[in-house]
């Protein structure tokens, strides 16, 4: 196994689990979005090193890149947006407040 | 070891440790700076595994929705200098067990998986490019066209989630009758 492949390999890993301890630690919205952008990160670096080390000849490998960079922006976007919409109804974006739908 | 193998390392710890900072810092704005940083580095690994588009793309969209994101720490935060060192965290210990597990669990399966047979040589950027749009507007149309009309429909349904309710006063002339 090449070794620059493994590094990518890792590198994706550790910012997959430091993103989900972002996203399950943070109470504030935008820092829960943070965590998950980490997530995607992590994803985004494995998909790439599988391109370029196993199928470097097929460039759908790097459609998929552009796919979760998509899926990044889309988060950003709403995520915002929900953000505006909390803060202007309750003047916070802190989600242990946020337990209106709790049953 | 060679240059591509120092480069991918180097940039691959400097981007997990703004990655890490992200969440240890009091101020908001710092940790989106952080998180700027970590998606550059993670530009520049694009960049040292041959990928120049990608990673030119990827410096670039990230650079603006930091920045972005930036602005928004400033707008919705109490405290976003971090001055006051107020703990916004909660359930500490189960997502950290929860992170150990999941970055344990990616690398027994990175390790531990036959990969099969390495590819030593990349295309140039050049026909890259030309092959990412070949495959753009070939085989992958129809999931970029799906793509784009998504962020479109993301960004309308955003916008109109952020704008405050308008609360229309009947009009003077008007009268209401009941059936």
């Amino acid at each position: 196994m090449s070794i620059e492949l493994l590094l990518a390999l890792i590198t994706g890993a550790a910012l997959f689990g430091v993103g989900i301890y972002g996203a399950l630690s943070q109470t504030n919205l935008v820092m829960i979005m943070m965590g998950v952008e980490l997530i995607l990160a992590g994803a985004m670096v494995n998909l790439l090193a599988f391109w370029r080390y196993l199928h470097p000849d097929n460039p759908a490998g790097q459609m998929f890149v552009l796919i979760i960079m998509t899926v990044m922006a889309i988060e950003m976007a709403v995520g915002f947006g929900v953000a505006i919409a909390r803060f202007r109804a309750k003047g916070s974006v802190e989600m242990e407040e946020a337990t209106e739908l709790k049953g | 070891m060679t240059a591509q193998m120092f480069f991918i390392g180097f940039f691959g710890l400097a981007s997990v440790w703004f990655g890490i900072v992200v969440f240890r810092t009091f101020s908001m704005v710092r940790s989106a700076l952080a998180l700027l940083f970590s998606q550059t580095a993670l530009g520049a690994m694009f960049l040292s595994m041959q990928a120049e588009f990608l990673g030119v793309l990827q410096i670039m969209m990230m650079a603006t929705e930091m920045s972005i994101m930036a602005i928004f720490m400033v707008m919705f935060m109490m405290d976003p200098g971090g001055l006051g060192e107020m703990d916004m965290t909660h359930q500490k210990r189960l997502s950290l067990g929860a992170g150990i597990v999941a970055f344990v669990a990616a690398v027994a399966v990175a390790v531990f998986v036959d990969w099969g047979p390495i590819a030593d040589v990349a295309p140039d950027a050049a026909q890259q490019t030309v092959d990412l749009g070949l495959e753009l507007l070939g085989r992958s149309m129809l999931i970029f066209e799906t793509a784009g009309i998504t962020i479109l429909t993301a960004m309308i349904a955003a916008t109109a989630v952020a704008i405050p309710p308008v609360k229309r006063k009947p009009s003077k002339g008007a009268t209401h009758h009941e059936h």
